[in-house]
């Protein structure tokens, strides 16, 4: 059978005990609002029995570690989301600044379509008219600004998703340095037995950074370190190394990424700013590149063949009314060839050519009638481009909302798990101080004993 | 089960979400258009690239008819002009073939139709703002001058013909090339004038001085003056194609207004704004928005420390 010096042990022991967990309601009770931070909740252990006599006693509480409550799949689902989110983002913003280049203001090329289409309309009821000339050529003029413009506007978008593209793996790199030092604080903690704690809550929050940027995938070994590799399974970190990516300027002039081992990575990497800046720049845009250098080019090839299959005011054969340059891009080259109204091929007649207007019907054509080869006129082209554009900004947006929604319900769900409650701190602050006083009134009801025993048998106790 | 603590991302996100709602819905109020960039409706975005065009396009062809219809008029005016005057020549011709005209009225209807002559070329010659309108398409020469001989006018126009267009692949021919007209092969005006002038000089000629017109000069006259009669006709029938051309150019007139109308309304459809829902999802915005933001100001301070008693 114990004796009373047992008892006080075991009140010392309560006493520690309701401290430690103490401390740790308080450290929650600060973290409350840090990001990142999982609630620690104190393990009490009973102490071991002592067999006395033939009677069994308790051997008091013990606190034997912090546990913080995380859920490691639930981490990984969050990263997975956030790498998605941010890809549609990157990519929103990106089409939200692209789509204001087709949105109809006075200067793209919808509106010069139609201020060359009502010019040429004009110009069949005034042939001669030499302001109805002028007003022809300074709408081609127009046109081929607005599609030099449109094309600079994407190919400029298209320079600075490139520009995002080195950056953000330059902030990749210095985060997964960051996590290979954690990495290997957190494996120290794990072989002596004890909880990550904080320095994992700090990793795991670096790993979503990291998530925002690029898509990847986390595997956590028994030593409680992570191996992060990009989607595609090149090595970000394993274990306390990290292994850096690399950017170099492609054949296209843009940047591609390279893995350690030198292997050109950029098409197969997906998600995050990275994974969203690299489809922008190099599916995205150049999609609608090329359809508005088709268009450019149909326009051009079009216009100069009604062109020159009529004379103009000096009887002289109709010359190209564009040039369309053949290397680059025919958009953000087409300019107007003409450089006097009078060279305007009104006429299909060399003879009498001055005031006839049989050839403004072939021009007008050219913008409104589909090639013979197939596909759709100059108008309806462009119609379907702003239809293109317009539905990948829309998509993009409608995409990230839909992923915003299952990213709230999973941030949630992580917060239900390991958000700290003030409520429930509150609650244990009260239990816990309950705990401490009561361990202390044994602590001091043994000393009293302790004091009576010493008394035993002296006058003054009775 | 354990809840989530953290109510605040959710309030925010109810927040951000309702004040997003609320600007799209004051937005819609205060433009009156729904579709104010391509992402907004991307299939209404692209209709409405070919409504502005199509609008545009109308919009000329509708300053096309009405400029081809002033045209028209003048050149329909300028027929009849001729008709009346070819009218007069006709009934001076006919008082000059009776054979009892005195030699000074022989004289005066030499004149008169001398006149009529120089009126009728005046009106083969007109212009419509600065174009002639019975030279083809020639724009540089007066349509008819006198020959070098003195005997008669030579066409100096072209046979072009101009369609102006009025519609979308739908043109209207608004000129005929002077020559059909004033020099038709069939009757020609110029020439029947000038018959009948020889023809009556010849006759005052014969009569001055008490001589008597032949019988045969009678003749010629009555000869030219019925060719002056069949070049009326052609110019009647010619003005038939004016006329035409005026009816076909007001009912396309119509056909445009309606097409006006039409495109406005797609406009309308397509990018336009239901006032009345608008106003109603703007009230319903900000209600929203203050039941989101009363929610968030009565939970946010809310939490089991406001019920205890502080420490004594």
């Amino acid at each position: 059978m114990g004796g009373l010096t047992t008892s006080l042990f075991i009140g010392s022991q309560a006493l520690e005990a309701a401290e430690g967990a103490l401390n740790a309601t308080s450290n929650n009770i600060a973290n409350a609002n840090t990001p990142g931070y999982t609630r620690e909740v104190p393990q009490f252990t009973e102490g071991a029995e002592n067999l006395t006599d033939g009677v069994v006693t308790g051997g008091g509480v013990s606190l034997s570690s912090l546990q913080s409550i995380r859920d490691e799949l639930l981490n990984n689902q969050i990263a997975q989301q956030t790498s998605a989110q941010s890809s549609v983002d990157t990519q929103s913003s990106s089409l939200q600044n692209i789509q204001t280049l087709f949105t109809s203001n006075g200067e793209d090329i919808g509106s010069a379509l139609s201020t060359l289409s009502s010019a040429l309309t004009q110009l069949s009821a005034s042939p001669s008219s030499g302001s109805a000339q002028q007003a022809v050529l300074s709408a081609g003029q127009q046109l081929a600004q607005a599609f030099n413009t449109t094309a600079n506007g994407l190919t400029s978008a298209q320079s600075a998703a490139d520009g995002q593209v080195s950056e953000t793996v330059s902030q990749i790199n210095t985060l997964t340095q960051q996590i290979a030092q954690l990495n290997s604080q957190v494996g120290q903690l794990t072989a002596q037995g004890q909880d990550g704690g904080t320095v994992e809550d700090q990793r795991d929050q670096l790993v979503q950074q990291l998530s925002q940027l690029t898509g990847v995938q986390v595997s956590q070994s028994s030593n409680g370190e992570d191996t992060i590799t990009t989607g595609n399974g090149s090595p970000l970190v394993v274990g306390n190394q990290s292994f850096a990516l690399q950017t170099t300027t492609g054949t296209n002039g843009f940047q591609q990424v390279i893995d350690s081992s030198g292997n050109n990575i950029t098409s197969q990497i997906q998600g995050g700013t990275l994974g969203g800046a690299i489809q922008i720049r190099d599916t995205t845009i150049p999609g609608f590149l090329s359809s508005l250098n088709a268009l450019a080019t149909q326009l051009g090839t079009a216009f100069n063949a009604a062109q020159t299959g009529g004379f103009d005011s000096t009887g002289a054969a109709g010359q190209d009314f564009f040039n369309v340059p053949t290397t680059g891009g025919a958009a953000a080259g087409i300019s107007v060839a003409l450089t006097s109204p009078s060279q305007i091929a009104i006429s299909s007649t060399a003879t009498g050519a001055s005031g006839s207007n049989g050839n403004v019907a072939n021009l007008s054509a050219a913008l409104t009638t589909a090639p013979t080869a197939g596909g759709s006129s100059v108008e309806n082209g462009y119609s379907s481009l702003v239809f293109q554009v317009g539905n990948a900004a829309s998509n993009a947006s409608t995409e990230s909302s839909a992923i915003g929604d299952t990213l709230q319900a999973l941030t949630n769900q992580q917060g239900s798990e390991s958000g700290v409650s003030i409520d429930e701190e509150t609650s244990n602050m009260i239990k816990f101080q309950t705990a401490y006083e009561a361990a202390a009134r044994i602590v001091s009801t043994i000393q009293q004993l302790d004091t009576d025993t010493m008394d035993m048998g002296s006058s003054q106790s009775f | 089960m354990r809840v989530n603590p953290n109510f605040v991302p959710d309030i925010e996100n109810a927040l951000n979400q309702s004040q997003a709602e609320l600007n799209t819905a004051l937005e819609d109020v205060a433009t009156g258009k729904s579709v104010n960039q391509p992402s907004d409706n991307p299939i209404a975005s692209a209709a409405l690239v070919q409504n502005q065009i199509e609008t545009a396009d109308v919009d000329q062809y509708t300053q096309n008819v009405s400029s081809a219809s002033s045209q028209v008029e003048a050149a329909s005016s300028a027929l009849s002009n001729v008709v009346s005057l070819l009218t007069k020549a006709v009934a001076d011709g006919t008082q000059g073939a009776n054979g009892t005209t005195s030699a000074s009225g022989l004289q005066s209807l030499v004149q008169d139709v001398q006149d009529v002559m120089t009126s009728v070329v005046s009106q083969a010659n007109a212009t419509f703002q600065g174009t002639f309108l019975f030279g083809g398409t020639d724009t540089a020469n007066t349509p008819f001058t006198p020959n070098g001989s003195g005997t008669g006018y030579t066409y100096n126009g072209n046979e072009g013909q101009n369609s102006v267009s009025i519609g979308d692949n739908q043109t209207i021919q608004v000129n005929m090339p002077g020559d059909q007209i004033f020099d038709n092969s069939s009757a020609s005006v110029l020439g029947a004038l000038t018959g009948l002038v020889t023809a009556l000089q010849t006759a005052a000629t014969a009569s001055q001085g008490g001589g008597t017109v032949s019988a045969a000069d009678t003749q010629a006259i009555s000869t030219a003056t019925s060719n002056v009669n069949s070049a009326l006709n052609v110019v009647s029938q010619q003005q038939e194609f004016y006329g035409n051309v005026d009816s076909q150019l007001s009912s396309q007139t119509t056909f445009l207004q309606q097409e006006t109308v039409s495109l406005t309304s797609q406009q309308n459809t397509l990018e336009g704004v239901n006032l009345a829902q608008a106003a109603t999802n703007l009230t319903q915005a900000e209600t929203d928005n203050s039941a989101a933001l009363a929610a968030a100001a009565k939970v946010m301070p809310n939490s089991l420390l406001n019920f205890l008693s502080n420490p004594t």
